[in-house]
């Protein structure tokens, strides 16, 4: 097993409740902007629980690929060694980028990771909605390279886990925006509520960990509007709060579709959200392209 | 199963529904008005804006409505303090089976498999149903 220096992710659970149960206060007393509906957040929190489930069950398998692949690395990195933590830092976020894109734009990956964004709201449990199966499809597996290259699998989760908890808080309304400095580099709640919106304008954008500049890198930055609120969810939002249904529905979808038309599968598991092989479905770019060409004609202000 | 694990799975399940309860204590939802004919044209025309619709028609308890596009039907219903919109052929949205004063009306995604629109006390057929030729 990898004997962890310290666990993020145990160590700030007592903050998470902490910062839930004050979101929940502020929009309560303070009148904060903080929206909570019951059965919403009893959900999110299920699936929080359930990820932790998921990580168990595979954490044999992860913990013998990281040692197997450690066994043959190239360089010698030690955690004593100030400059692997600058380095790791980097490299972790910028795998991170990829494959939470990747996660956004490819169907079997999406199957997986639709979980996290198919709640209307966005509030602290929404950092807590995660996928029950986001290590069965391999979502764990780019960070080997790290580890074939010669940071210790120890490093390699302790920063996982540092990532993960600074993206709890950005899970919020009830912060508009960080100082403009901060916003320049750092994922922020408003980069993220972005990324959570299902307007056409923000759809596949800000994929960002902890620093927001790969986006603006390659192209996936969209700055929050004031004259386009956020709306959130997905596409076509989910119809009950039915915790299987939630969990499974992409991945049953994928099955109706693949067993329906078993030529087309790799275009099933391997194309966009949305890609049908006669086109009678809509991926983000058409529904972007439609919106484009609409508020063209209606709104030219807003196309901006 | 190591005691620990068993202590710290009581202690999750139990920090999750303490959340759970003092989330829905705080009644902080988004406040949503009951539909009427536009403001259920205006979602509508939101989810589903190069869909020009016909009539629409409001069910009794207000959470959900129907709308008739030429030959498709979109049907909108609440779910918490959101709505769901899915689309169903208009043939099969005006057959579909009343129970206990609603209407279920069946789509084939498993993201959202039926919606369900009260009838008025008394009616026994969707205010719709005539809207057929």
């Amino acid at each position: 097993m990898i004997d962890l220096p310290f666990d993020p992710i145990r160590t700030a659970i007592p903050l998470f409740i902490a910062l839930v149960l004050l979101e929940i206060a502020a929009g309560r007393f303070w009148r904060a902007k903080v929206v909570y509906e019951g059965k919403d957040a009893w959900t999110s929190l299920l699936l929080g629980f359930g990820n932790t489930v998921q990580t168990a069950l595979m954490l044999g398998v992860i913990a013998t690929s990281m040692m197997w692949v450690y066994s043959h690395h190239l360089f010698e990195i030690r955690m004593t060694y100030w400059w692997a933590w600058v380095v790791l830092f980097f490299a972790d976020d910028f795998i991170f980028y990829w494959v939470h894109r990747i996660s956004r734009e490819r169907r079997i990956w999406w199957a997986s990771h639709v979980n996290h964004h198919s709640s209307q709201h966005f509030n602290l449990t929404t950092a807590l909605r995660q996928p029950l199966t986001q290590l069965v499809v391999g979502q764990w597996v780019p960070w080997l390279v790290l580890i074939w290259l010669g940071f210790p699998p120890a490093m390699i989760v302790v920063q996982n886990g540092v990532s993960l908890v600074y993206q709890f808080w950005i899970h919020t309304e009830a912060i508009k925006k960080m100082p403009r400095w901060f916003e320049a580099v750092m994922n922020t709640p408003s980069h993220h509520r972005v990324h959570h919106a299902r307007n056409p304008r923000y759809l596949d954008a800000n994929y960002a960990g902890i620093l927001i500049i790969w986006d603006r890198l390659f192209g996936t930055y969209i700055a929050e509007r004031e004259d386009d609120p956020c709306r959130y969810g997905i596409v076509k939002n989910l119809g009950g709060f039915n915790f299987l249904r939630v969990a499974f529905h992409e991945w049953i979808a994928i099955f109706q579709d693949v067993a329906r038309s078993p030529k087309h599968a790799v275009g099933w598991l391997f194309g966009p959200p949305g890609w049908s092989p006669d086109g009678s479905r809509e991926t983000s770019d058409i529904i972007k392209a439609k919106w484009r060409e609409r508020v063209a004609k209606t709104e030219p202000a807003k196309a901006a | 199963m190591d005691q620990a694990y068993i202590i710290q799975f009581a202690v999750s399940i139990t920090a999750i529904v303490v959340l759970a309860l003092v989330a829905a204590w705080a009644r902080i939802p988004r406040k949503v008005a009951p539909l009427d004919e536009s403001s259920a044209r205006a979602v509508i025309a939101e989810e589903l804006p190069d869909t020009p619709v016909d009539r629409v028609w409001v069910d009794a308890a207000g959470k959900a409505a129907v709308a008739r596009a030429g030959s498709e039907g979109v049907v909108l219903f609440r779910v918490g303090d959101g709505f769901a919109v899915r689309s169903a052929p208009w043939a099969e949205v005006v057959h579909a089976t009343a129970r206990d004063g609603q209407l279920i009306i069946r789509f084939h995604d498993p993201a959202a498999p039926a919606a369900r629109f009260q009838l008025s006390p008394g009616a026994v057929r969707a205010p719709f149903a005539e809207a057929t030729a």
